[in-house]
């Protein structure tokens, strides 16, 4: 008896998004396949993007990204050229943390001036995330979707600040992430509050709120393989490319210690830390990752750069 | 082929005589078609009830045991195939590896290696639950002397690995530990031979899932039961595509000559095994053999496996305790909620986006929202009386001042007198709280007068 | 002015007949005829509510925009642009959805599977007229009914607030209460007896001289029942959350505590569980949902928000805790249907200003339950707030900054009744919009415990005294309910009275009573870890899964 492989077909198709470059760089698409993720079976026109992820502002580095990102100096631009030469980054996640009262108070301009210096340093793709203080961002946002010199994607639009984002996006051509916190239901309201104010769906991600390893993935990944199966079951408003943000995953003891011997070398327990974490929400359907560490974008690349057949 | 509560309902006696212990018979139904109780349950029901609930209960992954007492593995017996429809039960199990080739210091020390691999997080032990001997020096007495002290040594569960007359010459001194035997691919039916008097579970190697399919059969035909399935692929596409498409047909198309719990032996040469291993633990890996020791690798893919393998019926929640947000000072504001997931989490951001560095108290309450948990009585003046004593919290303050949401204002009375703290009503809604924070004057959180 | 020779115009079911004067809308015959219509513009044919269904030779008021082409083959017209063709006599019928909501609400109910009739079984002492007592015990209201036991005729109802609400408005606080108070417990049922002794003396006055009270039937939720019963309802909130007693033993009205009806036997409805009591198997009961092979969901729109499925092969029935915002409890300027009332809304779509009734007329105190849903639903309509119910800039719009942020202006400081501003802010927008999440979410979990897909659903009845005057558009609009076509609803007021005063006429409803509520499943929401989920889902407007609603409030308005 032959057993027929039981492959799986869903009736929808996740939108196609196009991250743009600017000249001489190489724009990246995701999103477009009818099926689950790395699979040899229904159409899959584009693989997963994995990008890095430069960030401004004053913190302390776990041992592991210390010894990453040692002797790139502290410009911005540099660091992001140098990263993106060194691990073939697809993309960038410029990071306005500097932005933060409590990590540096960067005046809007300055934070606005990066995101104008780094995208004419680096021609990639660029998603640019704001510094996660309502008030502060409600004037950065607008002030880089009208410095940025190509479209990007802003991060991020939720329910109550997507008026904000959305509009400035609208206003200046650029692309949002729609952000909920590991909640479907969220999610979808989330997108349908986007759509009610003109964002067309090839301009949106979706950001699940990826949860570190130990600190809450295992919602994470059942959010995205929720959020997956629905968007290719027909729900039109989840059938959006996914993006994952592995910082959370750096936010752990595990990652960070190096007092405990029996826990390995932290400079490797540090990165593979946030591997696991990455090869999981691609498992659950991730298709761009934010990594910090370089050499995971240069591993994760190697082995799911391409489509798998 | 899951009956509705309403499918099943309609097959039972509906007399609600409660002699299944529930109070009627439709919330019998409901717990059958939840998988929490079974048909046998119920002393009335009618042959055709017993014969229709009785098949559709039936796992349609089997159930492998692999070693004994308290070390067994479980391998198998799983019923979905994303966690979210109900949770995966039996962790995906590791094996490291080791090597008969190995003089005697250099196999101590692995041994040490693997015994050292085992780490303690959230109250839990993670460790790896077998060592794979490898027959690598085609020796049958020197592999059986290396499972013996592979035995001693780490006291797990073992997969002995390698030709049949070695594994044969291994039995003896360890038959009554059930190790899970895996002989060479094309040797499953003298494995069978082995296996079958002893009842000792067999892994039977086949490339492809039409390979496999002949093989298991044979293998059964040879007088095997306990059968562990390995595709052995040659790269991590292949791997992962193999292992899914396994669990669908166990699962999706019952194809019952293939329902088997798998195993991959990601060493050997096997490519990127700390990717596949990541991959494999949430995508229907039983088994995973690994040549990996270092705990650096093995500490985040246990920890993985924690994760997938966490019952996701329970409700989302935190731990409880007291979570500084910002660089909270001993005179920062403190403020108590529950420790529901979405409550804690909206709570802290609205604190976060206030600016005004505080400590959030997260209680126990079974991770249920502020309201629910009042209203069940797990949010009261007396229960967060007693954490404002028991948590540490007086020792990370200089004050005594506690900001209650707005929504419980009403224990307000009852925990100043329970607890000697003074209490502060805060907002209603949690997005107020930026600006309830901002225009807290200082003086509320001075130190008590002596 | 009436034309020799004109028709009448006949409104029912009123039954009230005038003249038909040429030329005039059947909008201003009914106010002459002193017919309740609802008319929040005033009849300046801008809203689209006063609809009735006109049997007769009249004109006009067949707009397609409003009316879908199954109303106007039903006769249904707008009464504020239909005129009578005069020279015929015209009947025309006032559906529910067009009354003004009025106190009455709280009395009028309709037992739909009463159908027999009425045995006189009862005697009194002394050759007495014996009377019966028909009790509806309420969280917020007390309602009671006089029956005449010979003839089986309705005597007289009447309705009073509920003296315990001073305790707490919600069932909680008063256990709460009654746990930590000293004497808690035996304030709340004097209070209690206080209440229905009022009622009952109320009643009384329209008994025959001669009368004496000889059989008394109360439905009510859980924890009144069991206070009023004498037993401390405080087990229902501590683990394992059982109520003390689900059936309740035949006392005396001596025994309970009453003077007024003290020999006659008490019968209290059964409980079904903790939250849901006795006043739901009444609803049941009224809706004859028991007896029918087609599956029903029944909701009593009130504070507890109680929601049962079923037929006549099965029944099951949960506690969605809704709040009391469409009983005007948690809003800032809701109130109960009384006089002062906004009962309903509109808002123009242009000035984005609101236009209102108010009940009895007059300038407004505050909004009642209708009113709210109402002008929720206008809200969003008019692009005011969005789906998740924050507030749009919109210019001109007119907002207000008060002390608990943004509101909505509904009225001025000059035209409410009280001199301040009547205001819908953010904070009471995020209650009905909880309140009605949690009606819907509880649907949708019963459905999804027996494994059932809303279509299988034949009929939704709603009791409550607010059932019969909701605008089923606004609250489809809104997403109170699951996306049921609308034909499917069926106002029951208050069946929780129609049930216990059939209770009294037939003991063989009595017994049918207690049968289905032995036989029915209890369902607890708060173990169902599928509910949380439904109610974030219909924390929307109207919902999530808004496809589903798309269809339904279309001018087709569904199947």
């Amino acid at each position: 008896m032959t057993v027929t492989l039981p492959k799986q077909t869903f009736p929808g198709r996740i939108v196609e998004v196009t991250l743009p470059a600017g000249e001489g760089g190489q724009s990246v698409s995701v999103g477009g396949q009818t099926t689950l993720p790395l699979m040899p079976e229904g159409e899959q026109p584009n693989a997963a993007s994995i990008g890095i992820e430069v960030r401004t502002g004053d913190e302390e580095l776990p041992p592991s990204l210390a010894r990453a990102l040692s002797g790139k100096g502290t410009d911005p631009s540099a660091i992001a050229r140098s990263l993106v030469r060194e691990c073939g980054a697809q993309f960038l996640f410029l990071s306005l943390a500097g932005c933060h009262p409590d990590l540096g108070g960067h005046t809007i301009s300055r934070g606005a001036g990066i995101v104008r210096d780094v995208l004419q340093a680096v021609p990639c793709p660029a998603i640019v995330g704001g510094c996660g203080e309502e008030e502060t961002d409600a004037l950065l946002f607008p002030a880089v979707a009208e410095a940025a010199p190509r479209p990007v994607f802003l991060s991020y639009a939720d329910e109550k600040n997507y008026r904000l984002v959305a509009g400035a996006a609208l206003a200046y051509g650029h692309g949002v992430v729609s952000w909920s916190p590991i909640d479907i239901n969220m999610a979808k309201q989330a997108n349908l509050l986007l759509r009610d104010i003109g964002m067309p769906p090839h301009r949106v991600l979706i950001d699940p709120l990826t949860g570190g390893l130990g600190y809450g993935l295992e919602y994470t990944y059942s959010i995205i393989e929720r959020i997956r199966l629905a968007g290719l079951s027909g729900d039109a408003a989840l059938a959006r490319p996914i993006l994952c943000h592995l910082g959370d995953s750096w936010k752990a003891r595990e990652a960070m210690d190096s007092t405990e011997a029996s826990w390995g070398d932290v400079v490797d327990r540090g990165r593979r830390w946030e591997e696991a974490t990455a090869w999981a929400c691609l498992a659950a359907g991730a298709d761009l990752l934010v990594c910090r560490h370089p050499d995971n974008v240069r591993t994760l690349r190697g082995i799911a750069g391409t489509p798998w057949r | 082929m899951a009956l509705t509560a309403l499918e099943i309902y309609k097959l039972l006696p509906k007399t609600n005589c409660k002699e299944c212990g529930f109070p009627t018979c439709l919330a019998f139904a409901m717990q059958i078609a939840a998988g929490k109780a079974g048909i046998e349950q119920c002393p009335p029901a009618s042959d055709e009830a017993r014969e229709t609930l009785g098949a559709a209960a039936a796992p349609p992954l089997p159930k492998v045991t692999v070693g004994s007492g308290e070390r067994a593995v479980i391998l198998g017996d799983e019923v979905v195939l994303y966690r979210h429809e109900k949770t995966f039960y039996h962790p995906t199990a590791f094996a490291i590896s080791i090597s008969d080739a190995l003089d005697d210091d250099a196999f101590g020390e692995r041994i040490r290696r693997i015994r050292a691999l085992s780490f303690e997080r959230m109250g839990e032990t993670l460790a790896v639950d077998m060592v794979a001997v490898r027959c690598d020096s085609g020796n049958a007495a020197r592999f059986a002397r290396a499972a013996a002290a592979a035995k001693e040594g780490a006291g797990l569960p073992l997969l002995l690995s390698g030709p049949c007359e070695a594994l044969a010459a291994a039995l003896p001194s360890l038959g009554s530990d059930r190790p899970l035997l895996s002989p060479p691919s094309g040797e499953e039916e003298a494995g069978a031979r082995l296996a079958a008097p002893l009842g000792l579970p067999l892994v039977v190697r086949a490339k492809g899932i039409d390979g496999l399919e002949r093989a298991l059969n044979a293998a059964r035909a040879a007088g095997a039961r306990d059968l562990v399935a390995d595709p052995m692929p040659a790269s991590l596409p292949e791997a992962l595509a193999m292992s899914v498409y396994l669990r669908r047909l166990a699962i999706l198309a019952r194809v019952r000559e293939v329902a088997c719990p798998t195993a991959f032996d990601l060493g050997n040469g096997f490519p990127f095994p700390f990717a596949a291993a990541s991959l494999l633990v949430p995508k229907y890996g039983s088994l995973l053999v690994l040549d990996l020791d270092d705990p650096a690798d093995l500490f985040p893919l246990l920890t993985l496996r924690q994760n997938i393998f966490t019952d996701p019926q329970k409700p989302i929640q935190v731990e409880a305790g007291i979570y500084p947000v910002g660089n909270a000072t001993p005179s920062s504001p403190v403020l108590i909620t529950t420790n529901f997931s979405l409550t804690y989490f909206t709570v802290r951001s609205d604190i976060e986006a206030s600016r005004v560095p505080a400590r959030l108290l997260v209680a126990d309450c079974d991770g249920m929202s502020v309201l629910t948990a009042w209203a069940a009585g797990k949010f009261s003046g007396e229960s967060i009386a007693r954490i404002l004593s028991e948590s540490g919290i007086a020792g990370a303050v200089s004050h005594r001042t506690l900001i209650l949401p707005g929504m419980v204002a009403r224990l307000s009375g009852k925990i100043e007198e329970l607890s000697g703290w003074r209490v502060l009503v805060g907002p209603q809604e949690s997005s107020a709280l930026p600006t309830y924070l901002r225009r807290l004057p200082p003086a509320a959180f001075a130190p008590p007068d002596v | 002015m009436s034309d020799p020779g004109t028709g009448t115009i006949r409104f029912l079911p009123q039954g009230v007949s005038v003249p038909v004067a040429t030329g005039e809308t059947i909008l201003s015959h009914a106010i002459r005829a002193g017919v309740p219509l609802l008319s929040p513009c005033g009849g300046e044919k801008r809203c689209g509510k006063c609809r009735v269904i006109v049997a007769g030779e009249a004109a006009g008021g067949n707009d397609p925009g409003i009316l879908s082409g199954a109303d106007l083959r039903a006769g249904v017209r707008l009464a504020c642009r239909c005129r009578p063709s005069g020279g015929e006599d015209i009947t025309v019928t006032v559906p529910p959805e067009s009354l003004p909501a009025k106190l009455i609400a709280y009395l009028e109910g309709r037992d739909l599977a009463e159908d027999e009739p009425f045995l006189p079984l009862h005697t009194a002492t002394g050759g007495r007229n014996p009377l019966g007592v028909a009790l509806d015990l309420g969280t917020s209201t007390l309602a009671g009914a006089l029956i005449d036991l010979v003839g089986g005729r309705l005597l007289a109802r009447t309705a009073a607030d509920n003296p315990q609400m001073s305790c707490g408005e919600d069932l909680i606080s008063r256990i709460v209460y009654g746990e930590e108070s000293e004497g808690g417990f035996a304030l709340l049922r004097q209070l209690l007896l206080s209440g229905v002794e009022k009622v009952i003396a109320a009643l009384l006055r329209s008994a025959p001289a001669d009368g004496e009270i000889v059989d008394v039937t109360a439905a009510g939720n859980t924890v009144i029942t069991h206070i009023l019963y004498g037993v401390s309802p405080a087990p229902i909130r501590h683990p394992p959350y059982q109520p003390v007693f689900r059936e309740y033993p035949v006392r005396t009205g001596e025994e309970i505590g009453s003077l007024a009806a003290s020999s006659a036997p008490w019968r209290l409805f059964p409980s079904l569980g903790g939250f849901v009591g006795g006043d739901i198997v009444a609803d049941v009961l009224a809706s004859g949902m028991h007896r029918e092979e087609t599956v029903s969901l029944l909701f009593d729109v009130g504070t507890n928000g109680e929601v049962a499925l079923g037929n006549n092969e099965f029944l099951m029935a949960c506690s969605s805790s809704a709040g009391p915002a469409f009983e005007g409890g948690e809003v800032a300027c809701g109130m109960r249907a009384y006089p002062g009332a906004i009962e309903s809304v509109r808002i123009d779509p242009d000035t984005l200003a609101a236009e209102w009734t108010v009940i009895g007329g007059g300038k407004p105190l505050g909004i009642c339950g209708s009113g709210i849903l109402d002008l929720c639903a206008e809200m969003f309509r008019a692009g005011l707030i969005d789906r998740a119910g924050q507030f749009v800039p919109r210019t001109g719009a007119p907002f207000a900054e008060t002390a608990r942020g943004r509101a909505y202006l509904v009225a001025s400081a000059q035209q409410s009744a009280t001199g301040s501003a009547i205001c819908f802010a953010a904070p009471d927008i995020k209650s009905v919009l909880r309140t009605k999440a949690a009606l819907c979410a509880a649907a949708d979990s019963l459905l999804a415990a027996v494994g059932l897909p809303r279509n299988a659903v034949e009929r939704v009845y709603i009791a409550g005294g607010f059932g019969n005057f909701l605008d089923l558009r606004s609250a489809l609009s809104l997403g109170v309910f699951p996306p049921f076509p609308m034909e499917r609803y069926v106002p029951l007021g208050n069946a929780s009275l129609a049930g216990a005063i059939g209770a009294i006429r037939s003991r063989r409803r009595w017994k049918e009573a207690l049968a289905l509520a032995a036989a029915a499943t209890y369902h607890d929401l708060s173990s169902d870890a599928g509910f949380m989920e439904a109610f974030q889902r219909a924390l929307f407007i109207p919902h999530t899964d808004e496809e589903s609603y798309r269809t339904v409030l279309s001018p087709g308005g569904g199947r």
